[in-house]
This record gives C-alpha cells, structure tokens and sequence, in this order.
C-alpha cells in the first residue's frame, strides 16, 4: 500500500522504480495512451533485459525491442493494424531470437490479472484449449471441474513487478483518473506491485474527485506531471494520435536497425536530455496545437490523418 | 439519402463489405475488434439495414451503437467511438464472450486451414520461428466463446514464384492455431472441448465464400461475378466440396454503397486489399 502524502516526482526518478529484468505492464491500447515519455526515459537510464506483459499494443513495444531493452514479450498483439502494418522493430528482434516469444490473448491475460487481484493463484477458462498457445506456455494446466465435469484450463496468477501509466489527472497523493476507455489500466494498476503514472496534469483533489477516480491512490507507486506524455499516440480528449511522426518512426525502422538507431533512437531519445527536449524535437508547440486541432470540425480531424 | 450522382458500380471491399454484414443476426452482440476495417463498416451497415437491434460493440474503446464521425486508421480512436451510448471494459466484454452473450465474432489469419483453424501468430519451419506476425489480440478466446465466428480474408488470391511456388492463405495446414476450429491440429472435433461457441460459419474472400458442411470442412456456397470454381480452386491449397446450391454473391444496393463511402471517407478499408484488388469493380445490374 502506497500512502505517502505526495507521490510527485521528477521523470528520472519515477523510472528509477524500473528495475532491468522487470516483468512490466504497459498501459494504454494500440495508438491510445501509452506512456511513451516514460519509455523513451527507460531507454535512456539503460533499464533492460524486460518482460512485457498486455494485451492490444504497438509503437510503444516496438520501440523497446527498437532500443534492445526486451528480452521477453507476452503481449497478444503488437503491431500498426492497417495504418502501417506489422511493428518492424518488434519483429526483427523475435526473429532473431534477441526477445523470447511468450504471446498470450486478451482473455487468458484478464484471468491471470484478476487472480492476482483476488489472492487466488489461478482461475480457470474454457477457451485456449487445443491451440497453440498451450505450447508457449506450458504453465497452463488443464482440469476436470468437480461440479460439472468437464475439462477447463488453469492459467496462473500474474504479478507484474510494474505498471506503467499514463492518464489524463492525478492529485498529488496519486489518485488517478482517465477518460475515455481505460483498456486493461485498472486490471494492472491493482494486479502489479508497483504502478507508476505520467501525467498531463495534477490537479487538486476535491477538482479530481468530481471527476471521478479511475484508480485510488494506494496502488500508485509514483506519479510526474508529464504534459504530452503520450505522443505520439493519442491522449483524447486533449491531442489527438500523430500519425505523420508515427510514418516517420516507421519508416525508418523499416530501412533497418542502423536506420532505425540512427534516425528515430539518436534524434528523438538518445539526444534528447528529457521530455521538453523531445518536444522541441518533434516540432515544438506548433505541432503540439495541431494534434490539438482536432475537435475543431471533422475536417481538421481528417486531415490530421490524411 | 441525398444520391445526385447515381451509382452503377461497387467495388470489392463493398462487395465484401456487405457479405460480411449478411452474417449479421440481428438483436445479437457483437463486436468488430481491431484492425479490421471491412468488418467496422460491415456491422455499421448491418445496423442501419437489416440489423436495428445490434449491439455494436466498438473495438478498443468497446463503446456501444458509436456514430463513428469517419473510419479512422487505427481503431482505439475517438472518432470511431463517437455518439456511443455507453461503454464496456475489456473484462466485460470478454465475460459476456465467456459466459456465452456474445453472439458472433470476426476473425481472420494468415493462414487458414479447412476447419477454419487460423494462425496469426508465427510462420515456422522446422520449429524454429521464420516470420513473427502481430498476435491475434483476443481472437484466441473469442474463437472458442463466441456463439459463431465470421471468418474474413481479402488475401485469399496467391501468385506463384518464379519457380512456381505459392504462399497460400487458405493452407493445408496452420504452423501454428491461434484461433480453434472445427477440429483441432491433432484431429478432435471442437465437440470434444468444453468451449459454449458453435465455431466458424462462413469465410468470406476476395474471391469467394465458403460456408462449413456437417463436418466442420470449408465448402464453396458463393463465387463473385469475376471469379470461377476453378479460380478458387488454383488459389486454394486443400480441396473442398461445394454447396449444393451453389450461387454468385449477391451485391450491395446503391444505398447502401453511398453509406459505405459517407462512413469511410478515407477509403482506410482499401487498406485490406491489394493494389490490383483496389480495382476489381462490379456492374449492379449484372452487366
């Protein structure tokens, strides 16, 4: 139980609460809220050697397996779906053998969260049986139900050592809140050991709690205030997802690891000293206020994917 | 519906599009998932026409009956969960699946087999990994929980190597499941497995459709009015049996072409389908 009365810290510092070998749950879903500041500050503090553990993911993987931080993933998905297609970075290193393969599915995922979540050290499904997937992890185990008879599958309890967050308000003792879909934030942020949350800002209590608390500020480790923390992936109803720098990462993984090293990791993370530094980077305010734009008609909001 | 230009045509993702939304019960719960852009516009479409009572459920966001203000390029969007009248949570969803209320889910693979068993997980050759693919989401357990399965593909068409050799995508055999079937990789029936969903009913292609015979194998029900038995045949890597009805597919009504287009502005659903595909066009009145 977290209960110091500020949970503020500086990037560095929440980051520190990473340790190399961790199993991590990465917030967020597909090009929504990811905690990208964080994970570009992992890269940078050389905190290595991850297992990845969630459900429906991409840049936010494959710029880890990009910067040859993961050795592990048990995610369900990771890829650009029709935007760009499959994550290079993510691919290169499973198929070299540099990250282990341990992929999972959303539902098997949810159980083993909710059995950590419980204290019960599994929970049972019907589905997965007589898919691969029991050949990638041969801790599933099946049994015959006493009430019913028949045959279920047992899926082990999982404890992430840390959930990483981003969300749209905190108060300063960490009580978090999120619009919009939260995806699996809530399963992690109670299921991991520690959670740690960028922020686009903190606010005062008795403002948060009209709002709503999305997660209570006794499962939060650490927060830091983090305004577009997210990019490149959205963060509604504040800024919408930047699919022209996400091109722009794209293609320069897909003209190979030097590439990808010498024209995303080097400009956007290693050269960059810290978050504002990155936002210069990607283009300073202007391009901030575009991403902005986008709830200016449905024009504005088309061409921003265009 | 304002119609000044009158349409004459559609396109192969509309064709698609709406065989997609044909197997669409209405007064069900389903939901579109992610990365799927035929099937985002063929549930919005089944909605509005034969389909009222649908309970929509957004991918990602698993917003319910959303008025996406256009077809977005990635899904968890809120462009794609507008007007929506109420939300789900991943758990939610995935319980109603489980405990048996989700009436039909769509899932594809890059291989598929004749049991409608599907990879979209890892290409292997002699066990070792050769090609990761993106992971198949929670497709694995929705194939075992939802009441029935639409299978889709818009890949179904191989072109031969040099050498004559083909990738196929309708494949004798998955190097690896992520989705069930009607029979396991080591022969079960699905029967033998405690899961409450009845399986794939229907595989709809860029070149045809195929429903499941008592059996559970793939049979040919539908051609396109472009493609031939035999056409399907030679871009197919097992053998199947056909309907005994066989039929050419139906196609979409002018109406609801123009809500497809209205919907999808950006054409992101041409995104599924080849560059030569983009091009496959279709008279409605036969010709």
């Amino acid at each position: 139980m977290y209960t110091r009365t500020d949970k503020q810290c500086a990037l560095g510092d929440l980051v520190s609460h990473v340790r190399s070998g961790d199993c991590v749950a990465i917030g967020g879903g597909l090009s929504c809220r990811e905690p990208m500041a964080v994970l570009r500050e992992l890269i940078r503090q050389d905190i290595k050697g991850l297992k990845l553990v969630g459900s429906a993911h991409g840049i936010d993987v494959d710029l880890l397996c990009g910067a040859g931080v993961v050795a592990v993933s048990a995610e369900s998905y990771v890829g650009f779906e029709q935007d760009f297609g499959m994550a290079i970075n993510y691919r290169r290193a499973c198929e070299a053998g540099v990250v282990k393969v341990e992929d999972n599915c959303c539902y098997t995922l949810v159980q083993q969260l909710r059995a950590a979540i419980s204290g019960l050290p599994f929970m049972p499904i019907r589905s997965v049986q007589g898919t691969g997937f029991l050949k990638l992890h041969p801790e599933f185990k099946t049994m015959i139900c006493p009430f019913t008879g028949e045959q279920l599958l047992l899926v082990p309890a999982l404890k992430p050592d840390v959930a990483i967050l981003h969300v749209h308000y905190a108060d300063q003792h960490g009580n978090l809140h999120i619009e919009g879909p939260p995806v699996a934030d809530v399963l992690f942020a109670k299921a991991s050991t520690k959670v740690i949350a960028t922020v686009e800002e903190i606010i005062p209590n008795q403002e948060l709690a009209k709002k709503g608390v999305t997660i209570p500020y006794f499962y939060v480790t650490a927060i830091c205030e983090v305004p577009y923390g997210a990019h490149p992936t959205s963060c509604y109803p504040r800024y919408a997802y930047d699919r022209e720098h996400t091109a722009h990462y794209y293609q320069t993984a897909k003209d190979g690891a030097d590439s990808f090293l010498k024209n995303y990791l080097r400009p956007f993370v290693h050269d960059c000293k810290n978050h504002n530094d990155y936002l210069e980077a990607i283009g300073g305010i202007a391009r901030i206020n575009r991403l902005e734009q986008w709830n200016c008609g449905i024009k504005q909001w088309m061409q921003l994917y265009e | 519906m304002n119609n000044k230009t009158k349409i004459n045509t559609c396109t192969l993702g509309e064709l698609m599009i709406y065989q997609i939304a044909l197997s669409i019960e209405d007064g069900i719960l389903a939901f579109h998932g992610f990365g799927s852009p035929l099937v985002q516009l063929a549930l919005h479409l089944a909605k509005r026409n034969h389909a009222p009572r649908l309970i929509l459920v957004a991918g990602a966001t698993y917003g319910i009956n959303p008025s996406p203000a256009f077809l977005t390029p990635t899904t968890n969007d809120f462009a794609m969960n507008r007007g929506a009248e109420c939300h789900l949570s991943i758990e939610e969803l995935f319980d109603l699946a489980a405990s048996g209320r989700l009436g039909r889910m769509f899932l594809s693979g890059l291989q598929i087999d004749r049991w409608g068993n599907m990879n979209v997980t890892r290409l292997e050759s002699n066990d070792r990994l050769t090609l990761k693919l993106p992971g198949g989401g929670g497709g694995c357990n929705l194939s075992c929980d939802a009441d029935y399965v639409t299978i889709w593909t818009a890949a179904h068409r191989t072109h031969a190597d040099a050498k004559g050799r083909r990738r196929y995508r309708l494949v004798d055999h998955c190097d690896f499941i992520t989705s069930v079937g009607h029979r396991t990789a080591e022969g079960l029936p699905r029967s033998s497995l405690s899961f409450r969903g009845r399986g794939p009913d229907c595989i709809v292609t860029d070149l045809g459709i195929f429903g499941f015979n008592n059996e559970g194998h793939a049979e040919l029900r539908a051609v396109y009015p472009d493609t031939s038995i035999e056409l399907i045949a030679e871009n197919t890597e097992f053998d199947f049996p056909f309907a005994e009805k066989m039929t050419t597919a139906t196609l979409p009504d002018p109406e609801m072409i123009e809500f497809i287009r209205q919907l999808d502005p950006m054409k992101i659903h041409q995104r599924e389908l080849s560059h030569d595909d983009r091009e496959r066009t279709f008279h409605l009145n036969g010709v």
